[in-house]
């Protein structure tokens, strides 16, 4: 039996207890996830039909396949999302109320046109500490479309004054999977995608090559030098942050053939000083983190100027900026 | 004519903490360039800063490789930080 996208979200709304069954291949699941949609995934070809149970919907990418599988199984009480996935997206594309936007949305560098930008942009945040979380927060509540959080560790009791996403039980839970805990009610048009992996030589390629901002809220040099190698090479924009006491760095590399990480820092520093090392306030890191969200959103838009060719230090202690020009 | 020019250095994150100075004035023979400065304040730091590769600008413009300095210069010490 086929179904609408508006019979579905009826009944999904009524709170009819339908089974979403997303029968699509798990890399198309997550290159165009579902909005808005709670459903389980099985691939066709391991779908027993004879286990289907009434008020299951079926969906593919465009309500082709499952259709044609309804059909061959003669299973009448079974549904099929017409125009699949594809459908369902364009459908709540034209249900989403751009009115929680509107106060971003009146600035004309950003307007409804850039809201939709922002919707359909993917930014990958690399690393989930002092840094990444206000990043992160900010991001999903601009409706960035597409987030992907990036970061092997696990919540640490040590990290919970600097970074606010987590509560004290999430200590133990990776980052990544309690920062999306968090964020994803905090606004249903972002899809957040959490990956609990550390940045590395082997998944930098599969983990960044689709993203069309890169933030690095890292906190090793040698996370930071693969995250600007990947980004030059695929011609992604680094959107850099650093923290050391009481100051912080912010600058925008690799953009449109500007400057790059390893142009102004070369090489490696053998002292330590990461935040367990040097110390650090909570407040830094949250402004920090938010001026690259800033330089992010502007860079998915076009305003200009940004910190491309410029290094930002900020002094917390002072309040005082200083601006380097790196071109 | 003095033989010297007076530059005055601004301090970041591991050389401000090594020196507990904001910025400094140095004096330092005319014709020097910013390596100079950078070995004066490695001196001054008592090795706490050898290990530090530091970044050099001068009148807010990176400097990748040593320059020349002139009386009245401004020359920013900007260490790498890998805080997150």
């Amino acid at each position: 039996m086929n179904i609408s996208c508006k019979e579905l979200e009826h009944m999904q709304k009524s709170g009819d207890s339908i089974i979403v069954i997303d029968t699509r291949e798990k890399e198309l699941i997550e290159n165009y996830p579902l909005k808005n949609l709670k459903s389980g995934s099985t691939i066709l070809e391991k779908l027993e039909p004879e286990n289907i149970k009434d008020e299951t919907v079926l969906v593919c990418q465009f309500g082709i396949l499952t259709q044609q599988w309804i059909e061959a199984n003669d299973l009448d009480h079974v549904h099929n999302l017409i125009g699949g996935a594809q459908a369902w997206n364009e459908f709540q594309k034209s249900r989403r109320d751009l009115s929680r936007y509107s106060r971003q949305m009146a600035l004309t560098e950003i307007g409804p046109e850039g809201q939709e930008k922002l919707l359909s942009s993917k930014v990958a945040i690399v690393g989930m500490g002092g840094l990444g979380c206000p990043a992160a927060q900010y991001l999903t509540a601009a409706g960035v479309g597409y987030l992907s959080l990036i970061d092997g560790d696990e919540v640490d009791i040590t990290n919970l004054q600097r970074q606010p996403l987590y509560s004290s039980a999430d200590v133990g839970l990776k980052k990544t999977d309690a920062a999306t805990e968090v964020l994803s009610p905090l606004n249903p048009d972002v899809h957040i995608k959490s990956v609990p992996e550390f940045i590395s030589e082997d998944n930098a390629v599969r983990l960044l090559a689709e993203s069309d901002i890169i933030i690095d809220a890292t906190d090793r040099f040698t996370a930071r030098q693969i995250l600007d190698a990947h980004s030059k090479q695929f011609g992604i924009p680094l959107v850099y942050g650093g923290l050391f006491q009481f100051e912080g760095q912010v600058s925008v590399f690799n953009l449109n053939g500007g400057p790059s990480y390893a142009d102004v820092f070369p090489e490696n520093s053998e002292e330590g000083g990461t935040c367990a090392d040097a110390g650090v306030t909570g407040m830094l890191p949250g402004i920090i983190g938010n001026i690259q969200a800033l330089e992010a959103v502007k860079i998915l838009l076009g305003i200009e100027p940004n910190l491309s060719g410029t290094l930002l230090i900020y002094n917390g202690l002072t309040h005082n900026s200083e601006k380097v020009s790196l071109s | 004519m003095s033989d010297t020019i007076t530059i005055r250095v601004k301090c970041f994150s591991h050389v401000k903490q090594a020196l507990k100075k904001d910025e400094l004035a140095l004096s330092i023979p005319k014709g020097s360039s910013t390596d100079v400065v950078i070995n004066a304040v490695l001196d001054m730091a008592g090795g706490k800063l050898n290990a530090i590769k530091m970044r050099v600008a001068v009148n807010h413009s990176y400097e990748p490789e040593p320059i020349m300095l002139k009386e009245g210069d401004e020359v920013a010490l900007i260490p790498p930080v890998q805080g997150g």
